[in-house]
């Protein structure tokens, strides 16, 4: 399913100081998020047990959700991290963080650590 | 027991009215009046994350070192690079970032600030239009509309909408009562949940910022009727409710957010917006209409200020021949041209606050951070400089929302006599002169 993807500043969610949060573990916890419409959760036969695996042109990462029935259907919101710029984007020098296509999909797999997505971008820049 | 007022960091709004209130260990008892970011920003004093010595990168390692041999180390990476770029000083002092761009200019390199890709953008836009701009004593005095566009301060400056709105001021004696909010965003935001029966909350279609500005242009021209339909999403009611606030209050603020800084293929949103402004500015014949510039982090406009008045330009800095040249770029196409081949990140976070794409092109070249507490790019760092807090264990000069200065107050000494951005970037600039 294709939805459009916002990143937001969520104050339980925040990484404007970041990495307040003291811990990798509870970064990881309050970071690794996605908040989307109750009815995109219907439709994507999703439960709570399920994570959501994002992608797009960009890149792709694992992450859990919550459902929120204030983020307007189609769409998806992500706190400003680490975790939403891997699916983010440039254009004419500025962020592109707002209302990007992004594939979503239900996933098994536990959400992205932040060491793979180190690592990811340390071999990315190597090749 | 003792009770300290200091300046709050923990964002743009640099309350100043907040108590610490200390036991007789001089540790803190309690923090009265800060807000969940206010306090977090006073406990990062002893988070585990807290960086205490200065580190080097070994392999794959970072290694604790002496700082003899870290500065050694630093300036051994400045002098083999001819192209450097300095980037973040958006939560450090004026006078670091001023230390910055002195640096910048004594090894040619290029500087920027997080302002560049946040409301930043607004400020250059605004050269273009012009732009009347506000304060928050104006709207606690005098404000009768407070627009918040793609902004949501209660995440983000929580205590804001508490000043501003909530607050009396001089000319407008019953404050909440008379002072009308709105906001137009396509997500219910925590601050739809302030809003009253005079409050006008707009939720928008998303993306369709831009058609609403553009109808908004007309319509206060009056080339153009409300159409029945209603326009992005907003109904008919509501957006003739909306051209009334706007067309005849007296005070006008619109507080920008990071939803009206996105590029778009259809035309540039926050142009259209300070245009509509100006047409509100000539159509409005009781009073003004200015805004305020929603950035988060606690000394974003402060580098803006401090780079136009150290050169006359505020942001993307080019040095050559220590000199200031004229340049198209900034952090953002520096990276993605991979036009430089040294980075020295002061007080942020790029792996985790830019693109994918540029973080990778970012961790291809040598990086020195300075910082005070670990985050994703502290992983990826060669040389690690540890600094104080500022604002918490030194003092300075910052820059309010609002691009007021506000002189920071020194709480504690910092752990292990940690130097300041400021005093750290002084002994580099200092080392570079010796040679």
């Amino acid at each position: 399913m294709e939805l459009r993807l916002n990143s937001i500043r969520l104050i339980e969610h925040d990484q404007a100081e970041e990495f307040t949060f003291g811990e990798i573990e509870k970064m990881e916890e309050n970071m690794a998020i996605a908040f989307i419409n109750p009815e995109d959760f219907e439709e994507m036969y999703l439960t709570k047990s399920l994570k959501l695996h994002l992608f797009n042109e960009h890149g792709e990462v694992v992450v859990r959700f919550e459902q929120d029935e204030k983020i307007p259907k189609g769409t998806i919101a992500m706190p400003v991290s680490i975790w939403s710029n891997q699916l983010t984007s440039t254009k004419n020098g500025k962020l592109l963080n707002k209302n990007i296509p992004v594939n979503c999909e239900a996933s098994r797999d536990p959400p992205t650590k932040l060491t793979e997505l180190i690592k990811k971008i340390k071999k990315g820049g190597e090749t | 027991m003792k009770f300290k007022k200091i300046v709050c960091t923990g964002c743009s709004l640099l309350c100043d009215d907040i108590i610490i209130e200390e036991n007789d260990n001089g540790r803190i008892e309690q923090i009265i009046g800060a807000c969940v970011r206010g306090k977090e920003r006073f406990k990062s004093i002893k988070s585990q994350n807290r960086i205490l010595t200065p580190l080097i990168r070994e392999n794959d390692d970072l290694k604790e070192a002496a700082w003899d041999e870290a500065l050694k180390k630093t300036l051994q990476m400045i002098e083999d690079s001819s192209n450097p770029i300095l980037y973040g000083f958006s939560t450090t002092s004026c006078e670091a970032q001023a230390e910055g761009i002195r640096l910048a200019r004594a090894i040619d390199g290029f500087i920027d600030s997080n302002s560049t890709i946040c409301q930043g953008i607004t400020l250059e836009k605004s050269k273009e239009t012009g732009v009347t701009m506000t304060t928050l004593t104006e709207i606690i005095n005098k404000g009768d509309i407070i627009l918040l566009w793609g902004f949501n301060p209660i995440e983000s400056i929580p205590r804001l909408l508490n000043k501003i709105l909530f607050s009396r001021g001089k000319f407008r004696m019953t404050g909440r009562e008379i002072k009308t909010l709105i906001v137009i965003d396509p997500v219910e935001t925590a601050s739809y949940k302030i809003m009253g029966p005079r409050d006008i909350p707009l939720l928008i279609k998303p993306a369709s910022d831009l058609e609403l500005i553009q109808a908004l242009k007309k319509i206060c021209k009056e080339e153009m009727e409300i159409p029945s339909e209603g326009i992005a999403g907003i109904d008919k009611m509501d957006l003739e409710r909306l051209v009334a606030n706007l067309v005849d209050s007296e005070n006008i603020s619109i507080l920008i957010g990071q939803g009206m800084l996105q590029p778009s293929d259809d035309g540039d949103p926050l142009k259209e917006l300070l245009e509509l402004i100006e047409i509100l500015n000539t159509v409005n014949e009781k009073g003004r209409v200015s805004i305020i510039m929603g950035g988060g982090h606690f000394n974003m406009t402060g580098f803006d200020q401090t780079a136009l008045s150290l050169t006359g330009k505020n942001h993307s800095l080019q040095f050559k021949d220590s000199t200031l040249i004229d340049t198209e770029d900034n952090i953002i196409t520096k990276i993605e041209k991979n036009d430089f081949d040294l980075s020295i990140i002061v007080g942020t976070d790029p792996i985790s606050h830019l693109p994918l794409e540029i973080s990778k092109k970012l961790v291809t070249k040598p990086m020195i951070l300075i910082d005070n507490k670990k985050n994703s790019t502290y992983y990826v760092a060669d040389v690690v400089l540890p600094t104080a807090i500022t604002g918490v264990e030194t003092d300075g000069t910052a820059f309010r929302i609002d691009e007021v200065p506000i002189k920071l107050t020194k709480l504690y000494d910092p752990p292990n006599d940690l130097p300041s951005d400021e005093e750290l970037l002084i002994k580099i600039n200092n080392k570079i002169k010796e040679e």
